[in-house]
């Protein structure tokens, strides 16, 4: 499939390219030495082109064979199928096809189109976020409370003012009820208003740690940048330019009683902040994503974790090692001397164009449901502001502290996903305290589910089970897991196919 | 010993409103008692004779919905009728008090010919 679209696309490109250089294909073959015929099979994407070939007409046509060869339109073929399947934008036709003859003719539309659907992604974010705030801002909640706690002490008290047999004292005290309880009340609406002219509000509408969301989600989370300086520094003995300080001090950092590859990548850590701090710097450094200098800042100490893990965990041996264990987490953390959640957090980046491994969504939650960590999917969002859906295995693994819990489930969209997770002791048990157990969570389409391990043994089509994302937005109304009611009372895309499966059929 | 038909216990937690209530309860013949907190409200409905409630939902510590909930679980209380005053209005507060068993609800601001009305209906059936 993956070939087949690249081939689509390289003879799509040659065709566009030659005619922008006013080259027919009787004069292009002949430059490159080939038949005119054997030109137009490979335009017409039924013949494929590589190396010497393909090189000899990059150079006749005046460009690199790299921009023939494709792989960053593969990911946009990818990306626009994935929108075109998106239920909310899905219409009675079904999804369009064509997405490689679009991205092979119209590159620029193609972009445009992505980043509008990112536009779009990241307004419905944004309203989610506000919808969220309103209903849950303490303060809000309580000043609304108060204010028509006010008014009802007022009105209550001056109908009392109106019956005709009071004695002068009740009528004194009621009175006082009523001016004490209007002063109140002004006073309360003066601060909802000072609550909604200040500047904190907005600014804390987006925390630099939704910054940092945005940006790591934003860049794919891959960053080929660290992944050369890795593979160099590894090329070069893993020696050079280390800084005895400075990993010295991070290790310092790591709990002497931690686990012996906590200490580890605490201490390579040190190196990988000697050797990749200026890189860091240039990829957060005036990034739009990252607009604060606390949002910089924790960029910064999330890539270089990223650097860690792609020192211990190459790039190519990784992926491959990956491939062939079937993503089996704790055979790679055999492998590659790392923990449980380092080895699924590297999981989650093998997403370099052209040797990309499974797309894994990455959570991380404490026991109170905090989130700590994440990376969506498409089609599979992970809640920022509340706590997922409650069947969600994230939370299922703390019954069972250190074995993964699994499972298939189906979203309200009717997108299908395998999700794994295990709990893991995050600090040396304390006497008296609970256990500090995190959650780590992957989960990736249902489709994929045949290259995973943790898929081997479910049934897909019986042990489907019913999720939601966030209780506000998910439409069964029936479920007995359900926190709180849904948002939007609108029928949902499950809902609509309810109604059709109950549609009687001919 | 026949039934005390008339004790109804306010639970809320602001002065002037309780006074208000105090006052239009008393004039249709009731015998208003107070508390400002949950959990001092759940031990006198243990431990007296009420006909009726009136239970704000938003108190400190101890919230109306616990409350209610804590009531509906004790079988010497299960059928004490609830009146759930409520200043949110929200839907969803509603939703839960009813889902809990309140027998009726009061939206702040209200008339005091509605809350009268409201004991009445309950607390003489």
């Amino acid at each position: 499939m993956e070939k087949s679209a690249s081939r689509k696309l390289t003879g799509l490109k040659i065709r566009a390219y030659r005619k922008q250089a006013g080259l027919t294909q009787a004069e292009l073959a002949r430059r490159v030495g080939i038949s005119a015929p054997y030109l137009n099979l490979i335009e017409g994407n039924r013949r494929s082109v590589a190396g010497a070939l393909l090189n000899a007409i990059a150079e006749a046509l005046g460009i690199d064979a790299g921009d023939l060869d494709g792989g960053a339109e593969r990911r946009m073929v990818q990306e626009l199928q994935e929108l075109a399947s998106d239920p909310r934008f899905s219409s009675a036709h079904g999804a369009p096809s064509g997405a490689e003859d679009l991205v092979g003719s119209h590159a620029g539309w193609s972009t445009f189109i992505l980043r509008l659907a990112r536009a779009y992604e990241d307004q419905s974010q944004a309203i989610l976020a506000l919808a969220d705030r309103l209903n849950r801002d303490p303060f809000l909640g309580e000043t609304v409370h108060e204010m028509l706690t006010s008014a009802a002490s007022m009105s209550s008290a001056a109908e009392i003012l109106g019956h005709d047999d009071l004695t002068s004292d009740q009528r004194h005290r009621f009175g006082e009820i009523v001016s004490a309880d209007s002063a109140k009340l002004s006073e309360t609406a003066r601060s909802l208003l000072a609550y909604f002219d200040s500047a904190e509000v907005r600014v804390r509408s987006a925390t630099p740690m939704e910054h940092v969301d945005a940006f790591i989600f934003g860049e794919n989370n891959h960053f080929p940048q660290l992944e050369q300086l890795a593979q160099d520094h590894l090329r070069g003995g893993g020696h050079a330019q280390f800084d005895k300080e400075a990993a010295l001090r991070e290790a310092r950092i790591a709990d002497a009683a931690a686990a012996p590859e906590t200490r580890r990548f605490a201490l390579l850590r040190g190196a990988a902040a000697s050797i990749g701090s200026e890189a860091i710097e240039d990829i957060t450094k005036g990034h739009k994503a990252l607009p604060t200098d606390e949002a910089r800042r924790l960029a910064g100490a999330a890539l270089l974790s990223y650097l860690t893990g792609a020192m211990l965990m190459p790039y190519d041996s990784f992926l491959e090692a990956a491939e062939r264990k079937r993503y089996d987490i704790d055979a790679l953390c055999r492998q590659f001397g790392v923990s449980y959640e380092q080895a699924a957090h590297r999981l989650a980046t093998l997403r370099r164009p052209g040797a990309e491994g499974v797309h894994f969504a990455f959570m991380r939650s404490d026991m109170s449901g905090y989130v700590t960590k994440r990376l969506p999917l498409p089609g599979l969002s992970l809640p920022r502001f509340a706590t997922a859906c409650p069947l969600w295995v994230v939370y299922g693994a703390f019954q069972s502290p250190g074995s993964t819990v699994r499972h298939f489930g189906e979203l309200p969209s009717g997108d299908q996903f395998l999700f794994f997770a295990r709990a893991i002791d995050k600090v040396p048990p304390r006497i008296g305290y609970p256990r500090k157990l995190l959650s780590v969570m992957l989960a990736c389409s249902a489709a994929d589910a045949g290259r995973v391990v943790y898929g081997d043994g479910l049934d897909r089509t019986n042990a489907m089970v019913e999720v939601g994302t966030v209780c506000r937005l998910c439409q069964r109304h029936a479920c007995a897991y359900r926190q709180e009611a849904p948002l939007l009372e609108t029928a949902g895309v499950s809902d609509k196919r309810r109604m059709a499966a109950a549609a009687p059929t001919r | 010993m026949p039934l005390p038909t008339n004790r109804v216990l306010v639970v809320e937690d602001e002065p002037n409103i309780v006074e208000s209530l105090r006052f239009i309860l008393e004039r249709a013949d009731y015998d208003v008692h107070s508390v400002a907190d949950g959990v001092l409200a759940l031990n006198r409905m243990r431990n007296e004779t009420f006909s009726a409630i009136v239970l704000d939902i938003m108190l400190p510590g101890m919230n109306g919905l616990d409350v209610l909930r804590a009531v509906r679980e004790d079988q010497r209380l299960a059928d004490l009728p609830v009146i759930v005053l409520t200043a949110k209005g929200q839907a969803q507060d509603r939703r839960a008090a009813e889902a809990i068993g309140a027998d009726a609800f009061i939206t702040k601001p209200y008339s005091n010919a509605e809350v009268v009305e409201r004991v009445d209906e309950l607390a003489r059936r």
